[in-house]
């Protein structure tokens, strides 16, 4: 339970860490640590180099960009749930993190650290593609942006440059009649999901007009299911019909906790828990 | 085999200084708080699931295990040895008083995590309480008691 031995590097600024990450492609960016750590100390990860950019200041403002609110990549989850343009502009965000393990881990953990880390069964990665979100990196050529549904391309795998690092996330903001709606199942208070869901819907004249529906913990990342969605709006919830589309939509890959047929099972009744909150 | 890599960093535990000490850039907080003595801080699984190794970095309850001694740079460090002011005493008492204690192993992260919750100010439920040391095993008590202890604290404290 003790991590391999590497190289630690201080970044003073993002221009010195990305240049220390272009050089050598063993390297790992430490933000908050909550997930690296833990991985360096089962040594499931052993990189040569760790480039730690969390006493580079300015990467954790939130702030109205236009029509987004941009949380910068530094923010702790506890900063971001105390936050007040966060508690007006996107108040699910609050409740989502409250699920996010436990309080002294969202003290450190890092907003940036896990859109980048990508973990299939994280929630912030689901989030940001429910909503459309865009992930700003920065890199030796500049800043890009990549649309979350662009940006997760395997388990653990982004697409992110290896020069790149991300600096922040732009959440664009809620419509006119726009809700985010949230549930997920676990076996302990704080632990990773065995499924998820975060469903984003618009209502207009008491009726649901658009539907987007993200499961995460269920595949090799944030799976979207568009045709279950349209399956719903035009027929409603239909335990077998709507437990069939996901099968076909969404590979579903089991772990310890539970079996591909269960996470099935999890992600067709989720359709019907999260949408009861709208009655609410 | 490559030589250990290693760091040289400044902070302070409990008010005391240690100025340019070397650290091997791979061991985690925990380890080296223990190594210096401060063996209060206790070591369960090493990944961040049972919160016995809880500390205070810079005002903030976090996971020693989660975070390298070599990212400490500049922190002030608190450990349950530091625990010296009248609130925690009181904290101490009210756990003694609730046989919060039992074994002791967890003792120390549940401290830190009171004096987190106390230091928030908030009137919490016993379900809410139950949520904010939902990060620390205790696998004597069945957390009743410990629940008891923070209850009465946060009515006589806040």
């Amino acid at each position: 339970m003790k991590a391999a031995d590497f190289s630690y590097h201080e970044a003073t600024n993002i221009q010195d860490a990305i240049n220390i990450k272009a050089k050598d492609e063993e390297a790992v960016i430490l933000a908050g640590g909550q997930s690296l750590l833990p991985a360096l100390n089962m040594r499931l990860s052993s990189p040569s180099c760790l480039i730690d950019i969390s006493k580079i200041s300015g990467l954790d403002d939130i702030n109205i960009e236009g029509d987004c609110l941009f949380i910068g990549a530094l923010a702790t989850h506890s900063h971001v749930m105390n936050n007040e343009l966060v508690f007006k502009q996107m108040p699910c965000l609050i409740d989502i993190l409250k699920m996010v393990a436990h309080p002294a881990i969202r003290n450190k953990g890092t907003h940036g650290g896990s859109i980048a880390y990508g973990d299939p069964a994280a929630e912030l990665p689901a989030l940001a593609v429910a909503t459309n979100a865009e992930i700003i990196v920065s890199g030796q050529n500049g800043d890009r942006s990549i649309r979350a549904k662009d940006f997760y391309l395997g388990l653990f795998e982004t697409a992110i440059n290896q020069d790149e690092i991300v600096i922040g996330i732009k959440y664009p903001l809620l419509k006119k009649g726009q809700t985010i709606l949230f549930d997920e199942v676990c076996r302990r208070h704080g632990d990773y999901a065995m499924a998820g869901l975060i469903a984003s819907v618009i209502v207009s004249n008491d009726k649901v007009n658009d539907l987007n529906l993200v499961f995460f913990a269920t595949g090799d990342k944030p799976d979207i299911a568009p045709q279950t969605a349209k399956l719903f709006l035009e027929t409603g919830y239909d335990y077998t019909k709507l437990k069939k589309s996901l099968s076909s939509e969404i590979d579903f890959a089991g772990d310890l906790n539970s079996s591909s047929e269960m996470k099935l099972h999890l992600a067709t009744v989720l359709i019907k828990n999260v949408l009861k909150k709208l009655e609410a | 085999m490559t030589a250990n890599n290693t760091v040289n960093i400044s902070f302070t535990v409990n008010g005391e200084k240690f100025d340019n000490v070397n650290v091997p850039s791979r061991q985690h907080l925990a380890d080296y708080l223990r190594s210096q003595g401060f063996t209060g801080t206790h070591l369960g699984c090493e990944q961040g699931a049972c919160g016995a190794c809880t500390i205070e970095m810079d005002g903030k309850a976090v996971r020693s295990c989660l975070v390298l001694a070599s990212q400490a740079n500049g922190s002030n460090l608190k450990t349950v040895e530091g625990f010296d002011d009248e609130i925690m005493e009181q904290v101490k008492q009210s756990f003694l008083k609730h046989n919060a204690f039992q074994c002791g192993f967890c003792s120390p992260g549940m401290l830190m995590t009171t004096k987190e919750i106390l230091s928030n100010k908030k009137k919490l439920t016993r379900d809410e309480i139950r949520s904010e040391i939902s990060g620390n095993y205790c696998r004597c008590t069945g957390y009743q008691s410990i629940v008891d202890a923070i209850e009465e604290c946060i009515n006589e404290i806040n």
